[in-house]
């Protein structure tokens, strides 16, 4: 008896990582805050401390209303001319 | 949609025994706990035989991980479901409206929110398939209505990979996620279908999507005006464990129907009524801790509807956010509200028209 997978037939997709950051001291900070329930109060106490610790200096703040979905292409391409890192985080 | 890059689709090769199929299909993990058609390859091409269209088409795009459904996917899927050929032009429109980002099916199904995609189907079509519009409306006992909705969940998991516990994070699950779809009653209906409503030219069928939170019956056996039947349909969509600024699906009984429309009450009517009173207080939202400064604004700001009334939190941000209309047995003072997904507007309904291409 012969079946079909009933998987999708897309070719698995290439996934790269950012190469890593040599130091963050002095490091431009964006953040971005996904709409979810206290995010952006989280995400700006994370960014003080890298204030604190690493001397880094806070961009930007863009925010996306679905966190659902990955950020709008042209929010990514603006705010990474802005900073060096960008703190987010993950929604479902 | 254009046909993307694809691999041919897999075959796998199995013993000549129906029962060993099946239990291949489990340890292959294609179920959704439940025992499926094993995806013979004649079945799979009767079904692609409804719809005319290349079968590497694609009709969905994931775009958490990049995966596409092809119409050879979903047939694949609807094979294993139990659906007939007939039954595939229905789950194609689903997922061409499921596609559009304001949908966002990968949302409502990643969430622990535990939302289901609801399908109400609309228009003659529904007849044509034997669909059910009546008694036992959500289930169980008709074919097309259980296998269309479990085919929607088939694809979630195996096409999407949306699978439960690992990216679907629901926290109590859904028992429409085994399958969640319905027909439209047309039999005693006052108001315009949807199908009508909708804007599709007269004739055409529709499909709409529904990110589904739950199923909430809401009994009277004892309300004899529209007022009373609709203010006990309000008081659940208003519960605290449902408000939100969401959507709203509302399908009356045909008992709570002909109060209603003995009256005389058009379904705009019903719309404004529930969305007055489907509302707590701010001081209540408070007392509960679901009070949001964000979402009163939202609600209350430029775009207001003049129905929002101040001091108040409504469900859903203005009347037409509630699909209200027929649906299950004659007998029954029980009509039901089904919320949206979670805390919000993260996913909105979508339509689309059922096209037979074969």
């Amino acid at each position: 008896m012969q079946l079909y997978s009933p998987l999708s037939t897309t070719p698995k997709r290439k996934a790269f990582r950012a190469p890593p950051l040599a130091s963050i001291d002095g490091l431009r900070i964006g953040v971005l805050e996904n709409g979810k329930l206290n995010a952006e109060e989280m995400l700006n106490e994370v960014a003080a401390l890298f204030v604190e610790r690493n001397g880094c200096t806070v961009r930007t703040l863009a925010s996306k209303s679905n966190a659902s979905a990955p950020a709008p292409s042209n929010t990514l391409v603006q705010v990474a001319q802005e900073v060096d890192f960008l703190l987010t985080g993950l929604g479902d | 949609m254009p046909a993307a890059a694809t691999t041919s689709p897999r075959i796998h090769e199995v013993p000549d025994d129906l029962l060993a199929a099946i239990d291949y299909c489990y340890e292959q993990g294609w179920t959704d706990g439940l025992p499926v058609i094993p995806p013979v390859v004649d079945r799979v091409k009767a079904m692609l035989a409804a719809d005319a269209r290349p079968a590497e088409t694609v009709i969905a795009h994931h775009p958490a991980t990049g995966l596409d459904l092809s119409l050879h996917a979903a047939a694949v899927n609807a094979v294993m479901a139990g659906c007939l050929p007939e039954y595939f032009p229905v789950l194609v429109a689903a997922f061409e409206a499921m596609d559009r980002p304001e949908f966002n099916f990968h949302g409502s199904t990643a969430s622990t929110g535990g939302s289901a995609p609801l399908l109400v189907v609309s228009g003659p079509y529904a007849d044509e398939i034997g669909m059910n519009s009546d008694v036992n409306l959500f289930g169980p006992g008709n074919r097309a209505n259980g296998t269309i909705g479990r085919a929607v969940r088939l694809i979630l998991r195996n096409v999407f990979q949306m699978l439960p516990g690992i990216s679907d994070k629901s926290t109590q699950g859904n028992p429409g996620k085994y399958s969640f779809c319905i027909a439209e009653r047309s039999r005693g209906n006052p108001w315009p279908l949807l199908c009508e409503t909708q804007g599709y030219a007269k004739g055409t069928s529709s499909v709409t999507v529904f990110a589904g939170g739950g199923f909430c019956n809401v009994e009277n056996h004892g309300g004899n005006t529209p007022e009373q039947v609709l203010g006990s349909v309000a008081d659940a969509m208003a519960n605290y464990g449902c408000i939100t600024l969401g959507q709203s699906v509302v399908i009356l009984a045909p008992e709570h129907m002909q109060i209603i429309a003995a009256a005389g009450w058009t379904r705009e009517q019903a719309q404004d009524f529930l969305f007055a009173h489907a509302r707590r207080s701010v001081d209540g939202m408070k007392g509960v801790g679901k009070y949001r400064d964000r979402e009163y604004d939202t609600q209350h700001g430029e775009a207001a509807h003049a129905l929002a009334a101040t001091g108040f939190v409504h469900r859903g941000l203005r009347p037409d956010d509630i699909l209200i209309t027929l649906g299950g047995g004659d007998a029954g003072g029980h009509s039901c509200f089904i919320p949206s997904w979670s805390r919000g507007r993260g996913s909105i309904m979508q339509h689309a028209a059922i096209t037979n291409r074969k």
